[in-house]
């Protein structure tokens, strides 16, 4: 556990949550970052409501507090609830989560957990779901979920405690 | 090979699978180009650590690859190949290890990284080189397990072992 964060804020700091991080440190990357997860958020062929389920998954299972209770505005308004983000969580397989969203979660815990793992009939029952640019997309979805919270763990950059905050969804800047 | 029924057009296993959503393909490259554009950090740190993560995921793919930049800045296949056992080896400078430990922790357990091992790898690295090591470390571990789950193999051919 980080006691403390472990690299300063950025000399000017924003009030955005990821241009006001400790990404600001380098500009040229998060300017690259921001375009890649605008492109996965706001210009993808995922429904906004399965990308989040996969994102609060990944936050529980790597336990990161920030990315724990944010939420994100548009899969809000397509429907995510708070009482249906409260069932991705231990005992999600005999929740009323559709079986569409189950599917989405035990592939985040392979990837999460057990990447070799991935095995029949969880991939058939995942191309019942979801088309192959789907799968890509949610995979790469995974891969910067998993990735930018793990960052916010391993630099101590965590809020103790925080509300659940609906914060606007990323989207390709200017 | 991916389990996925399609395939998107390009030359290397990654380009037909990441190309069925081009866009966001291209966006990727071009981040994950920039690591090694930029020189933030020193290539074949980077290049050691890329390797590492993908022998602890078994990312085969990852693992055959060599980084271009790493190379001409001279590392060679004898170094890599000393990565293996490491902690034990005496190849490996103290920035090259703790980097090497701090990016083991990130993979496996990113909660276990203590207050030492972060400041192992702040005493040679400045906040702004370290929030670029970690970006790095993000995209190695991240996309390794996407090769992994999607079923992106080697390539076939040893002259399309170069990335562009």
């Amino acid at each position: 556990m980080a006691s403390k964060a472990r690299v300063a804020p950025p000399p000017v700091k924003g009030t955005d949550p990821l241009a006001g991080s400790v990404l600001a440190h380098q500009p040229e990357l998060l300017d690259a970052f921001l375009r890649l997860y605008g492109t996965l958020w706001s210009r993808g062929v995922l429904d906004h409501v399965t990308k989040e389920i996969a994102r609060i998954r990944n936050a529980r299972i790597t336990g990161c507090n920030y990315c724990r209770n944010v939420r994100f505005a548009e899969a809000r308004r397509q429907g995510l609830s708070e009482e249906m983000v409260t069932l991705v969580d231990e005992g999600f397989g005999e929740s009323q989560l559709s079986e569409r969203h189950k599917a989405a979660i035990r592939y985040a815990d392979a990837f999460l957990i057990d990447p070799h793992g991935l095995r029949e009939p969880l991939r058939a029952e995942l191309l019942r779901h979801f088309s192959p640019a789907e799968m890509v997309e949610l995979t790469a979805g995974l891969a910067l979920f998993m990735g930018f919270s793990k960052i916010a763990v391993v630099l101590g950059q965590e809020p103790e405690t925080m509300p659940t905050t609906v914060v606007p969804t990323p989207d390709v800047p200017g | 090979m991916s389990w996925l029924p399609a395939s998107a057009p390009g030359t290397t296993s990654l380009d037909r699978v990441f190309g069925l959503r081009p866009e966001l393909y291209e966006q990727y490259r071009e981040f994950a180009e920039l690591f090694w554009r930029l020189r933030v950090v020193d290539p074949v740190l980077l290049e050691l650590c890329r390797l590492r993560v993908a022998a602890l995921l078994g990312c085969a793919r990852e693992l055959e690859l060599r980084r271009p930049e790493a190379a001409g800045a001279g590392l060679g296949e004898k170094k890599i190949a000393a990565l293996d056992d490491w902690r034990r080896s005496s190849v490996f400078s103290p920035v090259e290890r703790a980097c090497l430990a701090f990016a083991e922790k990130f993979v496996l357990e990113p909660h276990g990284l203590s207050d030492e091992d972060a400041a192992a790898v702040s005493a040679h690295l400045s906040a702004a080189e370290m929030v670029a090591f970690t970006e790095a470390l993000a995209l190695f571990d991240g996309f390794a397990r996407f090769q992994i789950l999607l079923g992106v193999a080697p390539e076939p051919a040893p002259d399309a072992r170069v990335q562009q």
